[in-house]
């Protein structure tokens, strides 16, 4: 039952899933690489916006226009954690869990109080599904430029710079005259709107929002960031363009979903899955490591 | 750069090679079944062993290939594991549990799918005035007990009961509906319910302690969280002098009083026996209608009823008998 050619095309699948999760990745990029702090919101925000996503196209919303609602209402999320950081003074990653216990009573909430809401790809137009995988494969591609391109625009513009400022030296950004405060909530904002735009997603192709969709987005996302670092700085050993290393979060994540395919397919009891991950995940992180140590020498 | 562009290309060529190589020279005749489970736990385990034992009695053993998949609980991992089932062109999919379910159904429009564990389809499908019967590729077995029979069954051990507390997990779509139903149908017999969510295992402790001072008796549904924390409860009830009536035997044994027993294993062995005409192509799965169970037992568990100095009618049997 184990062959190659099993593994080509279980491959499809999991690289769609994989775009959808280095779109969220992107998102815990501006918050971990660019704002240098971590945000915990984003299990609470990805689910968030599957629920969002989910009931508007229930109410007969257009698919995109409701991945837009969840990335206005994924913003909403950020500014939260932003506030209750700068304004409260609360560390972020303590801000970050506070918002995403409450979001979770939110959630219900905008799921009419179930856990689970589906949206059957029959009767609704969904932007992606799995029914058809090279579809959501390359709608996922386009969304994906098109992230990187705002971003890339967005991250040039004195705003932008002024948020990559704070994250590298927040110091040297106040004395510039930056309002390091607003900036922080800004970068929140705009991460988890992503994070949220990616739950809608997810929400579309798997064809149902779920209270515990969000479970570990946060670990898948900081994976993909660093899986997709080692891939970069693998090639690039110069040090390489901010677009591409936007690029290389995408391709972490489709690396992580990859991995998660060709476990499942050497039939590794499903129950062990988080432990293998773990793994993987921490062989990327060592991979690093290991180098630097060994140049030293 | 030319180094690794070399490494890349002679991977893929090695790949193709082997997958052409690699002739589908698989036993023709063995059905391959693909199951999707959301998470470890007793009821859902049992039921995909009554699935495999009714098929296996069907066909035996050699003739059939299983695999097994489990989602730890991540509902975006039943996606994976479902497309990887249409990958591989299995013959069935067995669906045990709503997310499962979804998953598969939004996989394939062509594999058969036999849901198993799910209590109400058209919640789960989102089919508008469903009438039992899907139409499509999905079919199965739903775990639903008759629920006013439930309720009746509290009324009738404790007549004089006055307040009911329920006490379910917010994050299972099933356990919702349930709530309702029991719900308005205690209401009118004229019984206060209250109702008690946790959002997750953390919380149980400090919900049913809340839950035991406001309530005389408190009703759990069948609720896969509740199930797995069911040690908990008992830790708060029985001390508390509470009885807790269960829609589920499995959580009955560890905490409960009494419930009216669904059989999770005979549950999966039903959904086997569907799977086994539909293999055989006696039946197409579009034609065929979601199975309930029949005949629920009247359950009680000796040791807490003894503890809370309870007795049961005539025709409840203690649990393991």
């Amino acid at each position: 039952m184990i062959t190659f050619s099993n593994l080509i095309y279980r491959l499809p699948g999991g690289v769609a899933q994989g775009l959808i999760w280095g779109i969220m990745a992107l998102g815990i990029y501006i918050t971990f690489r660019v704002l240098n702090v971590s945000d915990l919101t984003v299990d609470g925000s990805f689910t968030t916006g599957g629920a969002v996503t989910i009931m508007c196209i229930l109410a007969g919303v257009n698919p995109i226009l409701a991945l837009l609602i969840s990335f206005i209402v994924g913003i909403l999320t950020g500014i939260a954690t932003g506030l209750i950081h700068t304004k409260l003074k609360i560390p972020a990653i303590l801000a970050g869990i506070l918002v995403q216990f409450g979001l979770y009573s939110i959630n219900l909430h905008i799921m009419n109080m179930s856990a689970n809401v589906s949206a059957n790809p029959d009767r609704f137009n969904l932007l992606i599904s799995m029914r058809n995988v090279p579809n959501a494969i390359l709608i996922g591609i386009i969304i994906s430029i098109v992230h990187i391109i705002v971003l890339y625009w967005y991250f040039g513009t004195e705003q932008g710079s002024a948020i990559r400022a704070t994250g590298n030296n927040s110091n040297m950004a106040l004395a510039q005259g930056i309002n390091i405060g607003n900036m922080k909530v800004i970068g929140f904002g705009i991460g988890n709107g992503i994070v949220a735009l990616a739950g809608g997603l997810m929400g579309q192709y798997q064809g149902f929002a779920d209270i515990n969709m969000g479970r570990g987005a946060i670990v898948i996302g900081l994976a993909a960031i660093i899986i997709g670092e080692v891939v970069i700085n693998f090639i690039f050993k110069k040090g390489c363009s901010f677009y591409t290393r936007l690029t290389s979060v995408i391709i972490g994540g489709i690396i992580y979903y990859a991995a998660m395919v060709i476990i499942l397919w050497l039939r590794i009891d499903s129950n062990d899955l988080k432990l293998f991950t773990a793994i993987i995940v921490t062989i990327f992180l060592a991979i690093p490591n290991l180098k630097v140590k060994k140049g030293g020498k | 750069m030319k180094k690794l562009l070399t490494i890349i290309l002679s991977v893929l060529l090695a790949i193709t090679m082997t997958a052409c190589k690699t002739e589908q020279k698989e036993e023709e005749e063995k059905f391959v079944i693909g199951i999707c489970q959301i998470e470890a736990h007793a009821a859902l385990d049992a039921a995909t062993q009554g699935f495999k034992d009714a098929l296996i009695a069907e066909f035996g053993e050699d003739k059939l290939v299983f695999i097994d998949g489990n989602a730890a609980g991540d509902p975006a991992t039943c996606a994976t594991i479902c497309n990887g089932f249409v990958a591989d062109g299995v013959d069935m999919i067995l669906a045990n549990s709503t997310p499962a379910l979804q998953a598969a159904a939004s996989a394939t429009t062509t594999i058969p799918i036999l849901g198993t564990s799910v209590t109400e389809y058209g919640v789960a499908l989102n089919i508008e005035d469903f009438n039992g019967l899907t139409g499509f590729n999905v079919s199965g077995t739903s775990d639903l007990a008759p629920l006013d029979e439930q309720a009746q069954m509290i009324i009738d051990i404790m007549p004089e009961v006055k307040t009911v507390g329920i006490l379910y997990s917010s994050s299972e779509a099933n356990s919702i509906y349930q709530v309702k139903v029991v719900k308005e149908y205690l209401e009118s017999k004229g019984v206060t319910v209250k109702l008690f969510s946790f959002a997750d295992s953390n919380d149980i402790y400090l919900v049913t302690s809340q839950a035991v001072e406001e309530c005389d008796v408190l009703y759990v549904p069948t609720d896969n969280k509740a199930a797995s924390c069911a040690e908990i409860i008992d830790s708060v009830c029985r001390p508390a002098g509470i009885p807790v009536f269960c829609g589920e035997e499995n959580t009955c044994l560890k905490c409960g009083v009494a419930s009216l027993a669904i059989n999770y294993y005979d549950l999966g062995y039903t959904t086997g026996k569907m799977a086994a005409k539909i293999l055989k192509g006696e039946v197409k799965i579009e034609e065929m209608p979601i199975q309930y169970f029949e005949n629920p037992v009247k359950k009680y568990n000796k040791e807490i009823c003894d503890a809370l100095n309870m007795t049961m009618p005539e025709d409840f049997i203690p649990i393991g008998e």
